[in-house]
C-alpha cells in the first residue's frame, strides 16, 4: 500500500486549484478588476472637503442698514463708541457656518438668485457679478459663490422695527431648488431679527434640540465625503467578493467536480479548510490592497482595521459559503445571493447618514462591521471604543459562518 | 481461489422511504470486469457510491481491497479509480491540468499524465481547456481520470453512455487494457452490448436487487435457445426455418439446407442478455 498522502498536501493542491479556477473564469476577473481599480479609482473623484456653510445674500449691505438706524439707536440711548463698534464690525463674516453676501440693489441680488447673473469672489473678497446672458468674460483668480437664497430688507429696516413700526415688509428670495423647510428656516429667522430688534416675546416656537439629532451627535464631527466612503468601499469589496466566492462554491456544487474529489483520499473537511482558507485569503488581500489604495491605512489604529478587515473576510466566506451551497441551479444560486446580500448591504448606508441605523438595522451581521470601520477610518475609534462590535461582529461570524459550513459539508454529502 | 478485490454481502441503502438496494451480495476478483447490468434506477450507481465511501450503507457489509466502505478510511480512495455518469471535470483547466491536480491528490509527485492521455487518444489536446473539448473526448478524460493512481480497482458507471461506435470502442479497449493490468472493474451499464463484449460475468439488478449473477455463456446458455434460423428463397419470397439443436436429424437436416442453392442465410438463436433480462424481469433494459 502507498504511503498516505497528507492533509497539508491535499489542501496545498485544492488551493492551487482555486487559485487557476479563480484566475480563468471572466466574470471572477471582472469583478476582481472592479474590486482593485473601479473602487479606488471611483473614490479619488469623490470631494475630500466638507461645504457645511450657508451662503446667504442680503440687500442692502447691513451697515448701510446700520447707518441709517444711527439715529434711532441714539434715541434709544446708545452711546457713540458702541456705535463705533457697529461700523467696525464685518457682518459678511457670519456665524459659523453662515456667510453673508451683500447687495445694494435688492433687484440685482433677485437676479443672481434667479440664476441670470453670477456672483464671484475675488482674491480680495471682493464680489464680481457676471451677466451670463451677455457672454461677459469670466473674472480671473475669482470663486464662484453660488447663492440660492437671499433677503430683501427695507432700507430702514433697523430702524422701523427699533422703532416697533408695523407693516414692514422682508421679501425671501430664494431659488426652486431650495427646499421648503430652509425657506421656512429664513422667515423665522428674519421674524426672530425683527423681534430681537424690538425687543419683545419671540412668537416662534423652537424645535426641541434633542429631538433635531437622531442617533450619536456627530455635530462637530464633520467629515468629507471621500472619508464617508472610506469605510464603504472597504465594505463594498467584501461584498463583491462574497459573490465571486459563493459562485466559485456553486460551480463546484453543480458541476458536481466536489464529488470526484471526495473519491480521492480528500475530505469533506479537506475541501471545507481549503475554500475558507481561499475566500478569507482573497477577501482579505483585496480589501488590504483597497484599503492601502484609498488611504485606509494611514491611521493610528491600523490593527483595529486589519482586525475588522478579517473578521469581515471570515464572516462574508461564510456566507458565500451557505450561498453557493444553497441554490440547485444557477437561477436559485442568484436568488440565495440576492436574499443574503441586500439585508447585508442596508447596514452599509447608515455611513452616508451617520447615526440615522434603526434598530434593525443594527440588528443585521454586517452592522458591526461597517460600525466598527466607520468608527476607526473616520472619528479614530479605539479598541475600547469598538470591543463591544467586535464581539457582536464575532458572535454573527460563529453563527454564519458555522451555517454556511454546514450547508456546504450537507450539499456535498447528498449529491 | 485470491482474495476478492470487493466482497459485498448483503448490502443495503435507502433514500428517504425508497428502498434502492435491497440487500444485494457479490464479489469481484482482481482483473475480472464485472458487468452490472440494469435499467435507469436500478440501484447501480447507488451502488457504486457505497463502495466507494460516497454514502454509508444502512446495513449489510462491503469491502474494498479488505477495507470496510464505511469506515472512512482514505487508503480505501488511494487505491480506486472512478468513473462518474456526469462528466464532472474542471472545464477551465487543461486536460493535463486537470489529470495532474488529481495526482496531486493521491500524493503522486511524477504522474504519467501524458501516457495516460496518449491511450485516450488525447496527448495532443494535453494544453487544451477541457471546456473545448466534444462529449466524446470529455468522456475519455473520465476515463483516463480514473486511471491515474494505477486503480486496483476500477468503478466505471456508465462509461461510454451517448457515445458514438468509435469512441465506444476505444474506451472498452483502454478498460479491457487495465483489467488485464489486474484491476478488479465493477462495469455499470444498461448497454447489453457492451456488458456481453466487456464483461467475464454480469450481475442483473432490477429494483435493488441482483436477480441473476453468473458469466455471459453460462446466461445465454440457461436462458436461451439451442436452435439456428435458416432462411430461404422460395416462390412466394423468404421462408424461415428454424432447427432445434437438440432435436433428432439436426445435422442431417442442416446439412440439406446448408447445400440447398435457396439458401440466403443461417443464424445462431443465442438469447442475447437483453432478452434475458426481459425474461428475469419483465421488463426493458432502457
Amino acid at each position: 500500500m502507498s504511503r498516505p498522502v497528507s492533509r497539508a498536501s491535499i489542501i496545498g493542491a485544492l488551493l492551487k486549484k482555486e487559485l487557476k479556477a479563480y484566475s480563468r473564469d471572466k466574470v471572477y476577473l471582472i469583478l476582481t478588476l472592479v474590486v482593485l481599480l473601479l473602487f479606488p479609482v471611483m473614490f479619488n473623484f469623490l470631494p475630500d472637503s466638507v461645504d457645511e456653510n450657508l451662503t446667504l445674500a442680503v440687500s442692502p449691505s447691513i451697515s448701510s442698514m446700520i447707518d441709517g438706524a444711527k439715529d434711532t439707536f441714539r434715541e434709544m440711548g446708545a452711546t457713540e463708541a458702541q456705535l463705533a463698534e457697529l461700523d467696525n464690525a464685518d457682518f459678511t463674516e457670519g456665524e459659523e457656518g453662515l456667510a453673508l453676501v451683500e447687495f445694494d440693489d435688492a433687484e440685482e441680488m433677485q437676479r443672481v438668485i434667479d440664476g441670470k447673473l453670477e456672483a464671484w469672489r475675488t482674491e480680495d473678497g471682493d464680489i464680481v457679478l457676471r451677466d451670463k446672458e451677455a457672454d461677459e468674460d469670466k473674472p480671473e483668480d475669482a470663486e464662484k459663490v453660488n447663492l440660492d437664497i437671499g433677503i430683501a430688507f427695507p432700507e430702514s429696516f433697523i430702524a422701523d422695527v427699533a422703532a416697533e413700526k408695523k407693516g414692514v415688509t422682508v421679501t425671501v428670495y430664494s431659488d426652486a431648488n431650495v427646499p421648503e423647510e430652509i425657506q421656512g428656516a429664513m422667515e423665522s429667522f428674519v421674524r426672530e431679527a425683527a423681534y430681537q430688534l424690538a425687543g419683545k416675546e419671540l412668537p416662534v416656537t423652537m424645535a426641541d434640540e434633542d429631538s433635531l439629532v437622531l442617533g450619536e451627535d456627530r455635530a462637530g464631527d464633520q467629515i468629507s465625503l471621500k472619508d464617508k466612503f472610506r469605510p464603504m468601499v472597504i465594505f463594498m469589496v467584501l461584498l463583491m467578493e462574497t459573490f465571486s466566492m459563493a459562485s466559485l462554491v456553486s460551480t463546484e456544487v453543480l458541476q458536481r467536480t466536489v464529488t470526484s474529489v471526495l473519491v480521492t483520499p480528500a475530505r469533506v473537511s479537506d475541501f471545507l479548510i481549503s475554500k475558507t482558507i481561499f475566500g478569507t485569503f482573497m477577501s482579505l488581500g483585496q480589501g488590504l490592497i483597497v484599503l492601502l489604495l484609498v488611504g485606509g491605512l494611514t491611521a493610528d489604529n491600523w490593527s483595529l482595521i486589519l482586525t475588522t478587515l478579517l473578521l469581515g473576510s471570515v464572516m462574508f466566506t461564510g456566507i458565500a459559503l451557505f450561498v453557493g451551497a444553497s441554490g440547485k441551479d444557477f437561477m436559485g444560486q442568484l436568488f440565495y445571493s440576492m436574499l443574503f446580500t441586500i439585508p447585508l448591504l442596508i447596514p452599509s448606508f447608515s455611513v452616508l447618514f451617520p447615526g440615522t441605523a434603526a434598530v434593525w438595522v443594527k440588528v443585521l451581521p454586517t452592522y458591526p462591521i461597517i460600525d466598527t470601520l466607520v468608527g476607526a477610518m473616520s472619528y479614530g475609534a479605539t479598541w475600547s471604543d469598538s470591543i463591544g462590535s467586535l464581539a457582536y461582529a464575532t458572535a454573527w461570524l460563529v453563527v454564519l459562518f458555522f451555517a454556511g459550513l454546514f450547508q456546504l459539508k450537507r450539499k456535498v454529502q447528498t449529491l | 481461489m485470491t482474495e476478492p478485490a470487493i466482497k459485498v454481502e448483503g448490502l443495503r441503502f435507502s433514500y428517504g422511504d425508497l428502498e434502492a438496494v435491497k440487500g444485494i451480495s457479490f464479489d469481484v476478483q482482481p482483473g475480472e470486469i464485472l458487468g452490472f447490468l440494469g435499467p435507469n434506477g436500478a440501484g447501480k450507481s447507488t451502488t457504486i457510491k457505497m463502495l466507494t465511501g460516497q454514502i454509508t450503507p444502512k446495513s449489510g457489509s462491503a469491502q474494498v481491497l479488505g477495507i470496510d466502505v464505511s469506515s472512512d478510511d482514505p487508503n480505501l480512495q488511494a487505491q480506486i479509480g472512478v468513473c462518474f455518469e456526469e462528466k464532472n471535470l474542471y472545464l477551465n483547466m487543461s486536460a493535463k491540468e486537470n489529470l495532474d491536480f488529481y495526482a496531486s491528490l493521491f500524493g503522486i509527485k511524477e504522474p504519467e499524465t501524458m501516457e495516460i492521455l496518449r491511450r485516450v487518444g488525447l496527448a495532443e489536446r494535453a494544453k487544451d481547456r477541457v471546456s473545448s473539448f466534444s462529449k466524446g473526448m470529455r468522456q475519455r478524460m473520465m476515463i483516463s481520470r480514473s486511471f491515474i493512481n494505477k486503480p486496483k480497482v476500477l468503478f466505471l458507471d456508465e462509461p461510454t453512455d451517448g457515445l458514438d461506435p468509435v469512441t465506444s470502442a476505444q474506451i472498452r479497449k483502454t478498460i479491457k487494457e487495465e483489467a488485464e493490468r489486474g484491476a478488479a472493474v465493477l462495469l455499470t451499464t444498461h448497454d447489453m452490448f457492451e456488458a456481453d463484449e466487456l464483461s467475464d460475468r454480469v450481475a442483473f439488478i432490477n429494483d435493488g436487487e441482483i436477480v441473476a449473477l453468473d458469466t455471459v455463456e453460462n446466461l445465454k446458455i440457461k436462458y436461451g435457445t439451442r436452435s439456428v434460423k435458416v432462411r430461404l428463397r422460395n416462390s412466394e419470397g423468404v421462408h424461415e426455418e428454424h432447427i432445434e439443436l437438440d432435436a433428432d436429424g439436426f445435422s442431417a437436416r442442416l446439412a440439406e439446407l446448408a447445400a440447398s442453392p435457396d439458401l440466403l442465410t443461417i443464424h445462431t438463436e443465442e438469447a442475447t442478455l437483453e432478452n434475458i433480462f426481459i425474461e428475469l424481469t419483465g421488463r426493458g433494459l432502457e
